[in-house]
């Protein structure tokens, strides 16, 4: 065991749901979350990619405590995150999340949305929190008249600034941030997105930071984690896994990426249109059905996530026998 | 760029208003814009600019409290201000049609596919419904759904985000549109799927030989598909000329403070921070006078307090600064 632990460590996670309501309908499991093995490093930033339903969100729960693995465990410092008291569990990770305008409650003012955790958890006197709030807003880039402002107030960029601030007020080690700028303008995206990179300087934060923009992931990951239907599909060092993918399907999610640039034109889709369903996931290789590298191996077996040459872990039949199939060094498509 | 077509939709200083407490909100203020067949002109900027109240305008779908004005507003020659409630109805779904942002709320849930596609088509009395059933399956082919003719007994909910939004895209085009416009089509959708319509989009505004006005505040999709772009802001339309000239040469502080704002991958090095623009939209409510932008431009000047003309440059380049020539470049 090494002297200190990774701020947040997964161990084989999954999260299964029972769906099916009504009289008639059969009970089936979904399985949100499928074996994830995944760690984050004091004052590192992981990127997590994928699309809707892969199972990113779900992860991002249980890691804050909100939601139970059915199996495996969620160790944040090296301690099961069930065996942290609340207070406990909150200096060590908080929350992000995508809305700002349902994030916050409406009928309190910002003073008050931002002092909550520590009113919540008794700590300080209250001269003290509101010393605290009034350094989160300095610290956020807020003014001080803003402590006054309701959230209807506020625009959507001050609103995410607010939810940032509340994060921050227990001196958290690990953020999640879960589509934090998604909802946002551009110009507006880009000043929270400066903000978090000048806080995680300021403070020695570590993100754990979930996008569906690669371009935004690249500007401000050390690593990064590709998800696919609830299983990490390429998982390693973000210059990597962005520069050089191993999985084609984090290279199709990174031709997907539309820079602006009118030269180029659309780039060519070369994934197969098959929706995936958590509810009946394909046999062998979840991705195999949309997969233009497919060949007679990929239905009957999936593929387990190992390391690549080049660093970092895959989970593709093309990486474990390089010297078979096509060439993986096609894959990868020029942005 | 497409040849240049007929020009199809002209419009020229087109005004919204919508009474607010306190006064009149000037949301589109003296747009500008047109589009021939066959070209792809994309609407962008930010939201409140004013991007999607013109597309409603252009329709005549906007709220009945919001009052439009226009100089000119023309489909194919016919004028639109003047056309009458009913003339308007069979316009539009016919020779123009609009693709909504988001699949799930434009769809009606109780009514299958098949009802919702065909419904346009013998409205307009385009053919009996084995036409429209016939036309139905084709274009829900065509734009790329399997086992067409079993999906139009199927309902909205039993199809993916992806796959309602060709559904919508199918029912767009039924009656053969000389003019589609889709606002913020793919802004609901994943990034993979969002390429597959784009794709979609601008394949077949090209068979069809359409225009296409495409709104969307995403500037990788307006660089990748439009011919002609028109960068809105507060109400304006800011700069406006050939996709490759706004993108390569931005003659507006605006254009290329919001080009500076976009992570690039290969471009923005990790931990590098992006630009921003300071500051906030001012308040359409009431009578502005100069330039929108100055309250957040780098390069304000005294000057710019006072009405701003519009400048043309070549192919069609137009932009409303007072700058001299010179390209701006990216602050360092």
């Amino acid at each position: 065991m090494s002297a200190i632990p990774p701020i947040l460590e997964l161990r084989g996670v999954h999260k299964r749901y029972t769906v099916g309501a009504g009289m008639l309908a059969r009970r089936r499991t979904l399985t949100a979350v499928a074996g994830v093995s995944l760690k984050v490093d004091r004052g590192e930033v992981l990127g997590l990619v994928g699309e809707s339903g892969c199972g990113k969100s779900t992860l991002a729960r249980m890691m804050l405590g909100l939601e139970e693995p059915s199996e495996g465990e969620v160790l944040l410092d090296g301690r099961p995150i069930g065996s942290l008291g609340r207070l406990e569990r909150g200096r060590l990770v908080q929350p992000v999340f995508q809305d700002p305008y349902s994030s916050l409650n409406p009928r309190r003012n910002v003073a008050a949305i931002i002092g909550l955790p520590l009113a919540v958890h008794g700590v300080g006197t209250a001269a003290e929190r509101r010393d605290a709030v009034e350094e989160m807003l300095g610290l956020v880039g807020l003014a001080p008249r803003h402590a006054e402002a309701f959230p209807s107030q506020l625009s959507g960029g001050q609103r995410q600034r607010v939810a940032i601030a509340r994060a921050l007020v227990l001196r958290p080690t690990l953020v999640v941030c879960d589509e934090p700028t998604s909802a946002l303008d551009v110009s507006v995206q880009s000043q929270i997105l400066n903000l978090l990179l000048d806080l995680r300087e300021k403070l020695g934060l570590s993100y754990l930071f979930i996008s569906h923009n690669l371009a935004v992931v690249q500007m401000l990951a050390g690593r990064v984690a590709a998800m696919y239907l609830g299983r990490v599909v390429e998982e390693g060092v973000a210059e990597r896994v962005l520069g050089h993918p191993r999985h084609p399907y984090t290279a199709a999610l990174l031709a997907s990426v539309l820079t602006p640039d009118p030269s180029l034109g659309l780039p060519e889709m070369r994934l197969g249109t098959a929706f995936p369903n958590p509810l009946s996931v394909p046999p062998g290789c979840a991705f195999h059905p949309r997969c233009p590298a497919v060949f007679d191996r990929c239905p009957r077996e999936a593929p387990a996530l190992l390391p690549c040459p080049e660093g970092g872990r895959a989970a593709c039949h093309l990486v474990e026998q390089p010297e078979g199939g096509p060439p993986p060094a096609g894959l990868v498509q020029a942005a | 760029m497409s040849g240049a077509g007929d020009l199809l939709l002209d419009v020229q200083g087109l005004e919204v208003d919508i009474p607010v407490a306190g006064g009149t909100l000037h949301a589109v203020r003296g747009v500008s814009l047109s589009a021939r067949r066959g070209e792809t002109l994309c609407i962008v900027g930010e939201s409140g600019c004013g991007k999607s109240l013109t597309s409603l305008a252009l329709m005549g779908l906007l709220p009945a409290s919001a009052k439009r004005r226009a100089e000119r507003l023309s489909l194919a020659g016919e004028d639109l201000m003047s056309a009458s409630p009913r003339r308007l109805r069979a316009l539009r779904g016919d020779r123009m049609a609009m693709v909504f942002q988001d699949p799930m709320t434009c769809l009606n849930p109780s009514l299958t596919i098949g009802d919702q596609l065909t419904e346009t088509f013998l409205r307009h009395g385009k053919g009996n419904r084995r036409a429209a059933r016939d036309r139905a399956v084709a274009l829900l082919e065509r734009v790329g759904m399997a086992a067409a003719t079993n999906r139009l007994g199927q309902y909205p909910h039993q199809l993916s985000g992806g796959l309602r939004q060709r559904v919508v895209i199918a029912m767009a085009l039924m009656c053969g549109p000389d003019l589609v416009l889709a606002d913020e089509p793919t802004t609901a959708l994943d990034a993979t799927i969002q390429l597959g319509i784009l794709q979609l989009l601008a394949e077949l505004q090209r068979e069809m030989h359409m225009a296409l006005v495409l709104v969307t505040h995403d500037l990788g999709i307006v660089a990748r598909i439009a011919d002609r772009v028109a960068v809105m802001y507060a109400g304006e339309v800011v700069e406006e000329g050939p996709a490759s000239i706004v993108f390569g040469a931005p003659r507006h502080p605006y254009t290329r403070g919001l080009m500076d704002c976009i992570p690039q991958p290969g471009r923005t090095a990790p931990g590098t921070r992006l630009g921003t623009i300071p500051g906030m939209v001012p308040s359409l409510v009431g009578d502005l006078r100069g330039c929108s932008f100055r309250g957040r431009c780098p390069y304000a000047m005294p000057v710019c307090a006072e009405p701003v003309a519009v400048r043309d440059g070549p192919d069609g380049h137009a932009w409303r600064c007072v700058l001299p020539g010179e390209t701006l470049v990216r602050a360092a």
